[in-house]
């Protein structure tokens, strides 16, 4: 009984992390049609600057605050400085053909992940780092028993669910959530309307680089920090996203969820090892059986 | 008043448009028609800025439309609603009409509410489905969802293309009359592109028409109607 409990609390804190992950891709996906590998390498990048700042004396709060902000403006500058212009020339070169404009830019991706391990490697990586958690992370005790949960887990349920419930507010509430939707599901029709979708995608990469970047800040305390922490993250919030549909928000939390509890459940009762095998076998699987994913619709490129 | 001269553009590798010139008179409406493939879509498509023009002019009461973006020449009082009943069908009814009026929102707070409820007054139909996604309604409600979204925006300039299209007769009578009676009422100019050039003539002031990228006739709409050399050359009836 208390392992079950153990495993489902693991699962649902790990799981909100990997929600966040996923989110954090199904934004940029759903603005910019574009699977962006570099983001939890984006992550990484930050969480070494909390680190820095905490390091150097500051406190938690400001170091997780600098680095959301610099998980926007991470983003923001890969689709500035990087996406953007390989889109712009979209009809000259290599980029005339419609495959290769869709492959391009995850391509790039893939470079923009390699040269932030690289950097980070070159600033901070003499050696793996830990990384502090804001509240206790033993064992929350009451009534002279062992509760299967910290306080650091609550408070990663706590930051998660308002993240999700500011997002849903920010997505059904406000004129800028209805430009993001709309450019998503039909770019012409928001230019049509005066949506400015440029802008509007920047925002998403800005919105996704948030997202990841409080995922890294809530998973590095469970293993140390370097320059490839988060590569796993990366493939479980892919997982996810894909098994939430790739282009639903609410699938890829869903998502997030389950693989927090598949993974849960191989840590406890099978081995750690077995997690990485039993993560590509349930993304084959889930490809091959619904490949729209739980929650997508079928044309997933289109409204 | 609407200016194209010499205009000159492709839709991807076809030449659509070879040397189009003619004005379209504000407050009026200009019917462009044409059998298929005579280029009447890449036309609207060129002047709300989807696609690049190769060589030409394009004004709308001074102001030049060539090489802006779609964001910024509906900045300009020109709303295009584009062929097979444009809405987004995973937004509800409400969210269409929104989303044309966003880019006001800020600046003339006021008027968008009351831009959103003279869409309503002029298709009660979609105010009794406001709630519902886009996707579920038919497809006459669907093309008054998307001349609304267009409307909301208060444009001095819209272009419509083929807003008949797989529409029952009836439907088709109702949108036109609503869109007749908004010219007459509001001074809005219209620029309708159809196929069906008895119902378009119908309606319009003036008449253009286009045959494989250029133009043969442009006259008084009820001149064009009236010419069965033209008709019969031109539009196989």
């Amino acid at each position: 009984m208390d392992t079950a409990l153990t495993t489902l609390f693991l699962g649902t804190t790990r799981g909100a992390v990997f929600a966040l992950a996923a989110m954090g891709l199904v934004l940029v996906w759903r603005g910019a049609g574009i699977v962006n590998f570099a983001q939890m390498g984006q992550a990484m990048f930050t969480t070494y600057i909390a680190s820095s700042l905490i390091i150097s004396g500051h406190g938690y709060w400001l170091a997780f605050l600098i680095a959301l902000i610099a998980g926007a403006l991470l983003g923001a500058l890969v689709d500035l400085a990087i996406m953007r212009p390989l889109t712009r020339r979209s009809h000259t070169g290599i980029l005339a053909s419609d495959s290769m404009r869709a492959t391009v830019p995850v391509i790039a991706s893939l470079g923009i992940l390699g040269i932030l391990q690289s950097l980070a490697g070159m600033f901070w990586a003499a050696e793996e780092r830990g990384f502090p958690t804001p509240v206790s992370d033993v064992a929350v005790k009451a009534f002279g028993k062992t509760a299967p949960f910290t306080n650091f887990d609550l408070f990663i349920i706590i930051v998660v669910a308002l993240t999700l419930v500011a997002t849903t507010l920010f997505f059904t509430k406000t004129g800028m959530g209805l430009a993001m939707r709309a450019t998503a599901l039909n770019p012409e029709v928001a230019r049509l309307s005066g949506i400015r979708i440029g802008r509007v995608r920047t925002l998403s990469w800005a919105i996704s680089g948030v997202a990841s970047s409080l995922a890294g800040l809530l998973i590095t305390p469970s293993a140390n920090l370097s320059p490839n922490t988060l590569d796993l993250i990366l493939i479980v919030g892919f997982t996810a996203a894909v098994v939430g549909g790739l282009n639903s928000l609410p699938g890829s939390v869903v998502g997030g969820f389950i693989l927090g509890l598949l993974i849960a459940i191989i840590n406890v009762y099978d081995a750690p090892d077995d997690v990485f095998l039993a993560l590509l076998v349930f993304l084959l699987v889930v490809l091959i059986l619904k490949p729209s994913g739980l929650f997508g619709s079928k044309k997933v490129r289109n409204a | 008043m609407l200016e194209i001269r010499n205009l000159i553009a492709s839709y991807g590798r076809v030449l659509a448009i070879r040397d189009i010139s003619f004005t379209a008179a504000a407050g009026k409406i200009t019917t462009v028609i044409g059998a298929n493939g005579a280029g009447k879509s890449t036309l609207l498509r060129v002047i709300s800025g989807l696609e690049p023009a190769t060589s030409g002019s394009i004004t709308w009461q001074g102001h030049s439309l060539l090489n802006k973006t779609p964001e910024a020449i509906v900045r300009l009082g020109v709303a295009h609603v584009p062929e097979g009943h444009a809405v987004i069908a995973s937004l509800t009814v409400a969210e269409n009409i929104e989303m044309g009026a966003l880019f006001r929102r800020r600046t003339h707070k006021q008027d968008v509410r009351v831009a959103i409820s003279e869409m309503y007054a002029l298709f009660p139909r979609l105010e009794e489905r406001r709630n519902q996604l886009a996707g579920t309604l038919s497809g006459g409600e669907r093309q008054m969802l998307a001349i609304s979204r267009a409307l909301v925006s208060r444009p001095s300039l819209l272009l419509l293309d083929e807003p008949s299209l797989g529409l029952a007769p009836l439907v088709v009578e109702q949108i036109i009359a609503t869109i007749k009676q908004l010219c007459i009422s509001t001074g809005l100019s219209v620029l309708l592109v159809e196929q069906n050039a008895n119902t378009a003539l119908g309606v319009a002031d003036h008449g253009v028409l286009l045959s494989l990228g250029s133009v043969v006739a442009d006259q008084p709409a009820q001149l064009m109607r009236a010419d069965s050399a033209l008709r019969s050359a031109y539009l196989g009836y």
